[in-house]
Parts: C-alpha cells; sequence; structure tokens
C-alpha cells in the first residue's frame, strides 16, 4: 500500500530558538488512521499544521498524497480535509448552509451540492437540526457538524486535531464510530492528534508518541505495549530502601526495577503472582508498604516509559505553548500598528 | 467558474449574516436618521442669515450660495454630505467582523478552503460596500420627504440627468469601497477589537472633521479647505452636490472629482489586498 502522508525531518522553530517540532519523519499509509499522541505543548498541532500548509517549516520537507505540502499548498487544500479542535462551523448561520458554504468552497459541483449536504447531515445525524442556526446545538452537534465540513468535498487524507476535545464519553464514542465508518466507506486515510490515550488505544493503527517536538515512539498500539514487557506493580513504601530495591531485582520473574519518586516500578510478565512475593520480600526486610498496585501494559505505561514522566491531560503550558503565544502576540501587535 | 461560485457563497454569507442581526440593522440605521432630524434641524445656518433685518433678499441668497457651493440651504448642502458620512461609519463594521470572525474560528476555515485571499477579501469586500449604497440612498430619500413635511430637506435646485444620476451611484459606490478596503485591511491585520475600535475612532473622526462633509465651505479657513479638498468624502460629496446644485461654485466638471476620488478608491483596494495576503499566508 502506498504513503499517504510523508514527513521527513520536520523542523519548526518559533522565534529562532523555541523548537516546537524538532526534526520529525514518519509515514502513514493509505487507508490508515495515525494517531500523534502527546501532551500539551509537545508539538502535535505544530506538525499538523505543518502538513495542512498552515504553517511554513524551518526546514524538512512533506508529501501528502502524493503532492509536496509546501509548493502547491493550494492543491493540497482541495484534497484534504482538516477538523480543528476548536468551532470553526459559522453560528450565525444553519447547519445547511455552513455545509452549502464549505461545499462551495471546496469545489462540490454545484449539481451534486444537495445531495451530498444532505447525505452528510444524514450520517452524521444532523437531518433534524440542519436548518436551526448552529448557535442552537449543542457540543456533541458542532463537532459532528465540524467533521461534516471537512468531509464534505470527499477529502483523500483527513485531519483531525483533537476533535474530540471537551465532549462527554459518550460524544466521544459516538464520534468515533462515525470517523470508523467513513474510513471503511470512503478509504480515507486519517491523521489525529489526541490527548486521549484510551481513543489513541481503541482507534489508531499506528501510534507516534511526540514530546518536546520529537517522536519518542512509533508503532500500532499493540507493539508498543509489548515494548513494556508485560505488566508495572508500582510499589510504594512508606521510606525509600537500597536492600528493597536489590530484593525486588532478586525476585523470579522480575524484568526490570526502576524509580520514580519514592516509588518502584516492577516489570513482570505475571503481576498478579508477583505482588505477594513482593510483600512477603518487603516483610522480611523489615521495610513497610504505603501502597502498592498493578497495571496492565496500556498507553499510559507507555508514555511513562517513553517520556519519563506520568501522563496529564491537563498540563500546563510548556515553552513551546509559551513561545506560540509570544509569536501571535508580537504578531498582533506589529499588524495593528 | 469555481472562483465566481467561492465569492458568491462568501458574499451569501455575509448578506446572511448582516440579514440575521436586525440590532446591526437598526443601529446603523439610527445614526443618520438622528443626524438628520435632529443636528440637520437644529444646526440650520440659514436660519442664521434669514433673520439678520440688515440684509437684502439678493445678500441673503448670495452669502447662502457661497457659503453652501449653490446648495439652497444648509440642510440640502449638509444631507448630501451626510451621504459621504454614512459611507464612512457604516463601513467600519465590516473589519470588525474579520475580528470577530477570527475570535470564533471561523476565519480560520475559510482560510484552510483553497478560498484564496483575493476571495476572502473580495466576497466581504462587496457585501460591505452593499450597505453604505443602501444607506446612502435611505439619507437621500429621507431628507426629500423631511422637505416636504414642512422642515428643512434637502432641495434638488437643478434637473439630475442620467448621466448625472449615474456619477452619484459610483461616487457613492467608490467612497464605500475605499473605505470598506481601509477597514477590511485593518481587520485583518488586528487581532483585538479594542484595537481595532481605536485605530478606527483615531481614523473616522480626523477624516471627517477635515471634510467638506458637514462644515459649510465657505465658513471654513482657507488651510481647511485645502486639506479638505483632497479629502475622498469631500471628492464624493462634491460630486453629489454638483449634480444636485450646479457646479457654478466648483473649479472642475464631477467627472474629475471621481477620477480622484477613483484614485484613492484603488490605492486603498491595492493596499488591503496586499495586507489580506500577506495575513492569510501560511505563518512562517
Amino acid at each position: 500500500m502506498a504513503d499517504a502522508i510523508i514527513a521527513q525531518d520536520l523542523t519548526k522553530t518559533f522565534n529562532g530558538r523555541v523548537k516546537a517540532v524538532d526534526g520529525v519523519s514518519f509515514s502513514v499509509k493509505e487507508n490508515e488512521i495515525y494517531g500523534f499522541l502527546g501532551p500539551n505543548g509537545a508539538g502535535k498541532t505544530t506538525t499538523l499544521s505543518l502538513l495542512t500548509a498552515v504553517l511554513g517549516p524551518t526546514r524538512g520537507r512533506a508529501t501528502v498524497d502524493g503532492l509536496d505540502v509546501f509548493h502547491d499548498p493550494h492543491e493540497l487544500k482541495q484534497r484534504i480535509g482538516l477538523v480543528f479542535q476548536e468551532a470553526t462551523a459559522d453560528q450565525d448561520l444553519t447547519g445547511r448552509e455552513n455545509l452549502e458554504l464549505a461545499a462551495a468552497l471546496f469545489g462540490v459541483p454545484l449539481r451534486e451540492t444537495p445531495a451530498r449536504v444532505n447525505e452528510l447531515l444524514e450520517r452524521l445525524a444532523l437531518a433534524d437540526s440542519a436548518d436551526r442556526l448552529v448557535k442552537t446545538y449543542s457540543g456533541g452537534m458542532r463537532r459532528r457538524l465540524e467533521l461534516a465540513v471537512g468531509i464534505v468535498h470527499s477529502p483523500r487524507v483527513l485531519f483531525l486535531d483533537e476533535p474530540t476535545l471537551g465532549l462527554d464519553p459518550q460524544g466521544r464514542a459516538g464520534f468515533w464510530k462515525i470517523v470508523s465508518e467513513l474510513r471503511r466507506d470512503t478509504g480515507m486515510t486519517v491523521f489525529l492528534t489526541t490527548h486521549y490515550l484510551d481513543e489513541a488505544d481503541g482507534m489508531c493503527d499506528r501510534i507516534a508518541i511526540i514530546d518536546h517536538g520529537k517522536i519518542v515512539a512509533e508503532g500500532t498500539p499493540s507493539q508498543l505495549k509489548d515494548r513494556i514487557g508485560g505488566d508495572v506493580v508500582t510499589v510504594r513504601p512508606t521510606a525509600t530502601s537500597p536492600s528493597l530495591e536489590a530484593a525486588l531485582k532478586a525476585l523470579p520473574g522480575v524484568t526490570a526495577v526502576s524509580t520514580q519518586d519514592d516509588t518502584y516500578r516492577v516489570k513482570c510478565p505475571s503481576g498478579d503472582v508477583l505482588i505477594p512475593k513482593i510483600v512477603g520480600a518487603a516483610t522480611n526486610l523489615g521495610v513497610s508498604i504505603a501502597g502498592i498496585s498493578l497495571r496492565r501494559p496500556s498507553l499510559d505505561e507507555v508514555f511513562l516509559e517513553f517520556t519519563g514522566r506520568e501522563y496529564r491531560e491537563d498540563e500546563g503550558p510548556t515553552a513551546t505553548d509559551r513561545a506560540v503565544f509570544m509569536t501571535r502576540f508580537q504578531n498582533s501587535r506589529r499588524g495593528s500598528r | 467558474m469555481s472562483a465566481v461560485r467561492r465569492w458568491a457563497a462568501l458574499t451569501r454569507r455575509e448578506l446572511l449574516k448582516l440579514s440575521r442581526n436586525p440590532q446591526a440593522i437598526i443601529t446603523s440605521l439610527l445614526l443618520p436618521i438622528l443626524y438628520l432630524v435632529l443636528f440637520g434641524q437644529g444646526f440650520n445656518f440659514t436660519n442664521l442669515l434669514n433673520s439678520n433685518p440688515f440684509l437684502t433678499p439678493a445678500q441673503k441668497s448670495q452669502y447662502l450660495q457661497q457659503a453652501f457651493l449653490g446648495a439652497p440651504d444648509y440642510f440640502s448642502y449638509f444631507s448630501a454630505g451626510m451621504v459621504g458620512f454614512v459611507a464612512v461609519t457604516a463601513t467600519l463594521f465590516v473589519g470588525a467582523n474579520v475580528i470577530f470572525d477570527k475570535l470564533f474560528g471561523s476565519l480560520k476555515r475559510v482560510a484552510a478552503s483553497p478560498a484564496t485571499a483575493t476571495d476572502i477579501f473580495g466576497a466581504r469586500l462587496v457585501a460591505g460596500s452593499l450597505q453604505p449604497v443602501g444607506l446612502a440612498f435611505l439619507v437621500l430619500g429621507l431628507s426629500i420627504l423631511l422637505g416636504n413635511l414642512g422642515l428643512a430637506g434637502l432641495h434638488i435646485s437643478v434637473a439630475v440627468s442620467v448621466i448625472g444620476a449615474a456619477e452619484v451611484v459610483v461616487a457613492i459606490l467608490l467612497l464605500s469601497v475605499m473605505f470598506a478596503s481601509l477597514f477590511l485591511s485593518l481587520g485583518f491585520t488586528i487581532e483585538q477589537p479594542q484595537t481595532y475600535f481605536a485605530v478606527v475612532n483615531a481614523i473616522n473622526l480626523p477624516v471627517l472633521l477635515t471634510s467638506a462633509a458637514l462644515y459649510p465651505w465657505g465658513l471654513m479657513p482657507v488651510w481647511l479647505q485645502t486639506i479638505a479638498s483632497y479629502n475622498p468624502v469631500t471628492l464624493a460629496v462634491w460630486v453629489l452636490r454638483i449634480n444636485f446644485f450646479g457646479d457654478a461654485f466648483y473649479a472642475y466638471p464631477a467627472w474629475v472629482y471621481l477620477a480622484g476620488l477613483f484614485v484613492w478608491a484603488v490605492a486603498m483596494f491595492s493596499v488591503a489586498t496586499l495586507l489580506t495576503r500577506r495575513a492569510l499566508a501560511p505563518r512562517k
């Protein structure tokens, strides 16, 4: 299967000093759902903005659907669909009017427009509210309308930038069900960025974990989980003890022990068998255990493994966020002079 | 064909949004109505001369003609000036709408589509220029109506030819295009509504106060007359006044002032197109 997206050494530096994206290279096969996973400021949206020609690169090249992104952005826009993380539909227009506008802008033939608009309204469960102003829509309806606007021209590659941000679990599940069906029915390639580990796990054929602008791991969800090497038992003693660490390493079945803050992360093929042994070893050493937990392989663990820190969906602004903000702020000030 | 369709779709969007905002329509109507009904009636310099017992009717007429460049009275002179006034005040909303579209994300959506900067700018320019043209004719109609109600009103003292009527329409259109271009370029380059309105106020007032829209020409100091004669609002208003009251007090025929206005409109349109392209280009 051919590559729908190829990124080579993509780099984006803001203000000449903060690298939001740092030499990112990857490829996405046709009809694949490829996820970019990372915390705020990791470089997800900047990478997506580069691939959709919203931003120009500092270095590197990219092709989407065989087209050089940075040499023919106009043609590129005809072939891709883009769903932003924020609402972009016009609130003073109806859902139908928004779709008709998008159809005209993206060159859907005039004769085909009414049928295409009706088809999307039906498919995305918006037919009953098609002639209501968007400002009266619920959050879930607005997200579905954003998706409809993004695919009105039947793009070959669909970019989704944290499309379910702020939706409740039911809304998120409904949204992804529609994306899966669209991928199956139309053969489109989907590139998505997300905060949500469970979404990436459930939706994506392959995932890249991005942190501080660099891809730190890439593979299918099961490949990434396999790289963790089984279960992880987290042991939190009341006080750190070098002798406990040595005892944990000596236990049969333990493949690795690492420390983070005041806790030990013990990797093993079967955590439920190991826990009684850990408790026994600690008792023998006279070390009290304040807490012990078992975590099955998950993308949370993968993230921790490759970035060295816990995943937080609500991390505060990073240096990149601040640099991007300052660039926009300075541009706006320059523009207003 | 697709470019025409994009323009039509974007223009339709602007007009739909405008039609769904009755408060904006009422507010834009209210300002010229208040000016005509209150300012125009209360500030009628003609009464000042008429109440002077030492002037003969011939002298009064001469003074009036010189002060108002051939217009029979101040209100007639002023109502033509109000057309220039509404072209400025009604177009400032087109730039504000761009800023709100940036804040609410809808400009981002359009910019991510194959629509070019020219499409986006052009559609807003068309929609933004139509409103002042409509308002201008409302001002003229209301001014004539006030005269027929026994109040001070617009009294057209020469027969307006077809060419003259066309000149009036073109003058209003060119002035609207010029100011819509100016305010659109501000809208595309400024991010915050507060900054935009501060800049617009800093432009609006000096433009209107250095024009011949409201002041009686004969009472203006020479230095202000010199400045005003290059002001696009003055040029547009002169085209109207020549066609309504004759060209006896003007140095050039109406088409010369139209040509000057055309230069202003093309210059502002060019600058605005350039700024819009820069604002909508992929960020470096």
